[in-house]
């Protein structure tokens, strides 16, 4: 039977970079993975990215790709799943090699923003809602859903607003050691807990940033060291006012539930990850969802430390969304990055212990999709 | 307000499908446009479209005699639990503001 193993990975450093193109970013990160792939005949491409043709007037991403790389004619598609883009091109990426299509494929993903001001790209990410609804009318934002998430979490659990700051404490400082991470300052819980507010109870380093940057791999049908053991997707509620359970992200649990069936393994086996923190308390929820923890216990989980670099499963250890960047459409393929990396043994805040099995959790919208990876390093 | 119901699922969202059952989506209740407050947050940075609104308070209402909830508007600073009654919709946004519950009569 086919499988699907990473050959090449690349990625440019996140943060802002006023002279190059979203077209620049996606060169970059793909000629760097391919390299590191020893230039196979690639087949296919299938690009992620969210906001290329509202931020960067940008479409047809796929063929400039192959164009300006000089794949020849191959097939391309762009995928779009908000947050998850990048995640839902790898996985179609994994999908077209199991389906006996393609042997060689090239997945990037991408995303410009720094260039554009906050109200423009808050308004634009609001599209990751549904905007024909009487709760966009109300004004929720993005980050607002997952405020209204963080209270009513508080008020079940007894958690504080500093067990969130511990979130945001733990990917600043794996950021720090992370070359390629946006944010690499020191910080606080203070200087945590009292930033700017965007959306109580969450404060400017509770929100993942704006960012500009790429990621891509190259995967293959031919044996290499990382094998693809799991590839899964679920959607979920498209509106807050639809959640059955506020504190819960369906998305998420489908998906993981769905991965550690197709891998045969279970949360006890997972030995890093690296999951969609694109507000500290999302990470709190999903680490509760991929069965890390027990539900309403996440909070525990972090005050304990048990998700550090050092801790009993390290979360995050290239600085997560929050402190690494998160560009929208390479966010999925940055996670990868950064796990082919532990599982090659040379990650920042490498594991003392050489790791086994990586999952990637990847989220779009507010919980409207999710995709799991899962690695083995064979 | 209007609430659809199948399979003892209750959204104020017109769904064509039960996802629980398959079939159509028929019923529909008439709820009273009041409720509590489930959770809320205050939105310090809004999109540009609600820019001369910020900050405002947006909140997840509970409502009354129903599973169903509503994400709103309200006019004032509310805490989870707070009684709330819908005061106008505004340019298609539920605006809700807290009932005073000490001249309550419940
Ligand atoms: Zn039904």
């Amino acid at each position: 039977m086919t499988a699907v193993y990473v050959h090449g990975i690349g990625m440019t450093k996140f943060g802002s970079f006023e002279d190059k193109s979203l077209k620049d970013l996606l060169i970059e990160a793909s000629r760097e993975a391919l390299k590191d792939a020893d230039h196979p005949k690639i087949d296919a491409i299938f690009v992620g990215n969210f906001m290329g043709g509202t931020l960067s007037n940008q479409e047809i991403l796929g063929a400039i790709v192959a164009h300006d790389l000089g794949l020849g004619y191959i097939p391309t598609a762009k995928l779009e799943g908000a947050c998850a883009s990048g995640g839902i091109a790898l996985r179609q990426g994994v999908l077209s090699i199991l389906s006996g299509e393609y042997e060689n494929v090239l997945v990037v993903g991408a995303e410009k923003m720094k260039h554009a001001s906050t109200a423009t790209v808050t308004q634009f990410i609001n599209t990751a809602m549904d905007q024909s609804t009487t709760e966009k009318e109300a004004g929720l934002t993005f980050p607002g859903f997952f405020g209204t998430v963080a209270n009513r979490y508080m008020f079940e659990t007894g958690a504080k607003k500093e067990h969130l700051a511990k979130v945001a404490l733990k990917n600043r400082e794996n950021a720090i050691n992370n070359p390629l991470a946006q944010f690499q300052k020191p910080t606080s819980i203070d200087e945590i807990i009292n930033a700017r507010m965007v959306t109580d109870p969450l404060g400017l380093f509770d929100c993942s940033p704006i960012t500009d940057g790429a990621a891509a791999v190259v995967l293959s049908s031919k044996p290499s060291s990382i094998k693809v053991r799991a590839s899964a997707q679920s959607s979920g509620p498209t509106l807050m006012q639809d959640a059955v359970d506020l504190l819960s992200l369906p998305a998420v649990k489908i998906s993981g539930e769905k991965a550690y069936e197709k891998a045969g393994l279970g949360p006890k086996d997972i030995d890093v990850v690296e999951i969609h923190d694109c507000f500290s308390m999302t990470e709190i929820l999903s680490i509760e969802e991929l069965g890390f923890f027990q539900k309403l216990e996440g909070w525990k989980a972090v005050e304990e430390g048990k998700t550090r670099v050092d801790g009993e499963i390290p979360v995050n250890t290239s600085g997560g969304l929050l402190s690494k960047g998160h560009p929208i459409g390479a966010t999925g393929i940055a996670q990868i990055y950064q796990l082919v990396r532990q599982l090659r043994g040379n990650a920042p805040n490498q594991l003392a212990k050489q790791p086994k099995i990586a999952l990637a959790q990847n989220l779009g919208g507010t919980g409207a999709y999710s995709v799991v990876h899962i690695l083995e390093r064979v | 307000m209007k609430v659809y119901e199948c399979c003892g699922i209750e959204s104020v969202t017109k769904k064509v499908f039960c996802s629980s059952c398959g079939k159509e989506i028929v019923n529909e209740t008439e709820v009273p446009d009041e409720g509590i407050v489930y959770s809320f947050t205050v939105i310090q940075v809004p999109p540009a479209q609600f820019a001369h609104l910020a900050p405002y308070t947006v909140a997840l209402v509970q409502l009354k005699n129903s599973n169903a909830k509503i994400t709103a508007r309200i006019l004032e600073n509310v805490e989870i639990g707070d009684q709330v009654s819908l005061d106008s919709i505004v340019d298609g946004a539920y605006v809700f503001k807290k009932v005073n519950t000490n001249e309550a009569v419940y």
